[in-house]
């Protein structure tokens, strides 16, 4: 066991070397790591076929196993387990990606034994990103905050798609907490700002391409990109085949929420976007993409009429997450500081003004 | 598969995530149960001391039986982990087994799962030899000794109970849902068509 009061980083442990004498080496040392091969997390079963259900409980049950093992361990060997396990970060990014949303088409786990299996490794892998979140656990137990940061930024335990994954996982219910993880995250390791500004260009270019798969463009988007000149060749969302256009309304509602769940959970992020001109983006896209969209639901011919009710849903919801959007950028980026009353009010207000006459011309 | 999502193409078209690629790293079961194989090999209960504490203080007649029913469990076991195993191996296996169906009288679902993890598909008459002998082994021992024996020595029995990290930590399950402003009107009627020249 490592000493006290001195953080993690900068402690030193003797423990018996490979050959039996002891030997003095830092606390954080990949040699002090334990060889346990974390398997990847593997979605429920759809169709709920014995095979499967029993494939994802032998997963489920190691990954849930090995995590709790992980949160048991004390606060120096977590911390060489997280920065030395190949195997241990894979299988966390296994969960965030393949993990079922709520709004998934099929979320619902096939059998309460399956659900029951699937909160735990929930449960386990949300605390496990809430431990790598914790520089300070007690007194004794921290590390040094920039050191933290280099930790956590170079060792991409955390990165910005992963920072949003969790938000859309386990935003709803434990927004105090995940709040709280980001803003140390943020704080601690100011470069995660940076790869943000990096990544809402990408974010603006996904709603370019739900506009450029409907034959659509955006306002600000052909400012900048010169067209196609195959561009008129485009589908419109009235031609595409129906699996594209379920896919575009199932891509468009998960980045809707997404961007949502992130912005509410941690309103600091709303600036970044705000500097990339988002909020105008936005309104262009929602005025050119949804019309399209809404037309296309509402008149192809759908043989399954369930699915046709379910992506006007999915629509439906989206415009609803858009429009929340614009309320949370706006409060946060123009509001808000013209009621904290600070030196700049009239430019806030000025800004304001010209969002509302852009949203209504 | 999964259906597109937002992060999904954050990965793919930015520069702040680490790029991998899952395939060539996945861990198959296989590794995994080899390797829960040897984490439990070094969990303190070991074979010699499961045969010294079944064949201690009995008479000449009792011992007999009791290494009988032993051989047949290390037999029940190599047929379980396979013949071309170490003897170590099977030792383990066999450890395995006796602590699993130490308070057990039949293979239920939790133990036939259990071995499946530890070992991948297993015959099923292995296990419920390997059952019988253990019940037998430990019917003359006495329910609570073998209990005691078991928690003294094996780790997992002893778990450091109220220490993860988190425990006290209520988390909700709660998941984003549809949330529409509205239904999809009823008729789809083309609303372009309706005049709105009065």
């Amino acid at each position: 066991m490592a000493c006290a009061r001195v953080p993690l980083d900068e402690q030193q442990v003797t423990e018996p070397g490979p050959l039996g004498r002891e030997h003095t080496l830092p606390a954080l040392h990949p040699t002090r790591k334990e060889d346990r091969c974390f398997v990847p997390y593997k979605s429920p079963p759809e169709d709920g076929s014995p095979a499967e259900v029993e494939e994802f409980m032998e997963h489920a049950k190691f990954i849930t196993e090995d995590l709790e093992w992980l949160l048991t361990l004390p606060h120096d060997k977590f911390w060489c387990q997280v920065v030395f396990d190949d195997s241990l970060q894979r299988c966390l990014d296994s969960y965030l990606h393949q993990a079922p949303r709520g709004l998934d088409l099929a979320s619902l786990p096939s059998s309460p034994a399956v659900a029951d299996m699937q909160r735990s490794v929930h449960r386990a892998v949300f605390l496990t990103f809430l431990r790598m979140a914790t520089h300070k656990e007690s007194k004794e137990n921290f590390l040094t905050p920039a050191v933290f940061g280099e930790i956590i930024y170079e060792n991409f335990l955390f990165d910005i798609p992963k920072i949003l994954d969790l938000c859309v996982l386990f935003g709803k219910g434990n927004s105090q907490l995940l709040h709280k993880m980001l803003e140390n995250i943020f704080t601690q390791q100011p470069s995660y700002y940076s790869d943000l500004d990096e990544t809402v260009p990408t974010v603006l270019q996904v709603f370019d391409t739900i506009l450029d798969k409907c034959g659509l463009h955006c306002e600000g988007a052909t400012a900048m990109e010169p067209m196609k000149l195959n561009a008129h060749k485009q589908p419109t969302a009235m031609a595409m085949s129906q699996q594209d256009l379920v896919d575009l309304i199932l891509y468009l509602c998960d980045s809707t929420t997404t961007i949502h769940a992130f912005l509410d959970i941690f309103p600091a992020a709303c600036s970044s976007f705000h500097s990339h001109g988002f909020l105008s983006r936005l309104t262009s896209f929602y005025e050119a993409a949804v019309p399209e969209l809404e037309k296309a639901v509402r008149k192809r011919n759908f043989d399954d009429k369930g699915l046709q009710q379910d992506l006007w849903k999915r629509l439906s919801h989206s415009c609803r997450k858009m429009v929340e959007m614009a309320h949370q950028l706006l409060h946060h980026t123009c509001l808000q500081p013209i009621l904290e009353g600070g030196e700049n009010m009239q430019t806030f207000a000025d800004e304001l003004l010209q969002h509302f006459t852009s949203f209504f011309t | 598969m999964s259906p597109p999502r937002l992060t999904g193409a954050l990965r793919s078209f930015s520069n702040v995530s680490k790029k991998e690629d899952f395939t060539e790293h996945l861990h198959d079961l296989k590794t995994k149960r080899l390797k829960r194989r040897e984490l439990f090999a070094r969990e303190g209960l070991t074979w010699q001391k499961i045969v010294h504490f079944c064949s201690e203080d009995q008479d000449k007649a009792k011992r007999q039986a009791a290494n009988q029913e032993l051989k047949s469990l290390l037999l029940a076991a190599k047929e379980i982990v396979g013949p071309d195993q170490g003897q170590a191996a099977f030792e383990s296996a066999a450890v395995f087994l006796f602590e699993t169906f130490h308070n057990k009288d039949h293979v239920g679902t939790e133990e036939t799962r259990a071995i499946k993890q530890m070992f991948g598909p297993f015959p099923s008459s292995a296990a419920e030899a390997s059952c019988a002998c253990v019940a037998r082994l430990v019917a003359p021992l006495g329910e609570s000794r073998v209990e005691n024996f078991i928690q003294s020595l094996c780790s997992r029995h002893n778990p450091q109970r109220g220490s993860s990290f988190g425990r006290n930590i209520v988390l909700s399950y709660d998941c984003y849902t549809l949330d529409p402003l509205e239904d999809l009107p009823c008729s789809g009627i083309d609303e372009e068509n309706v005049s709105l020249d009065f």
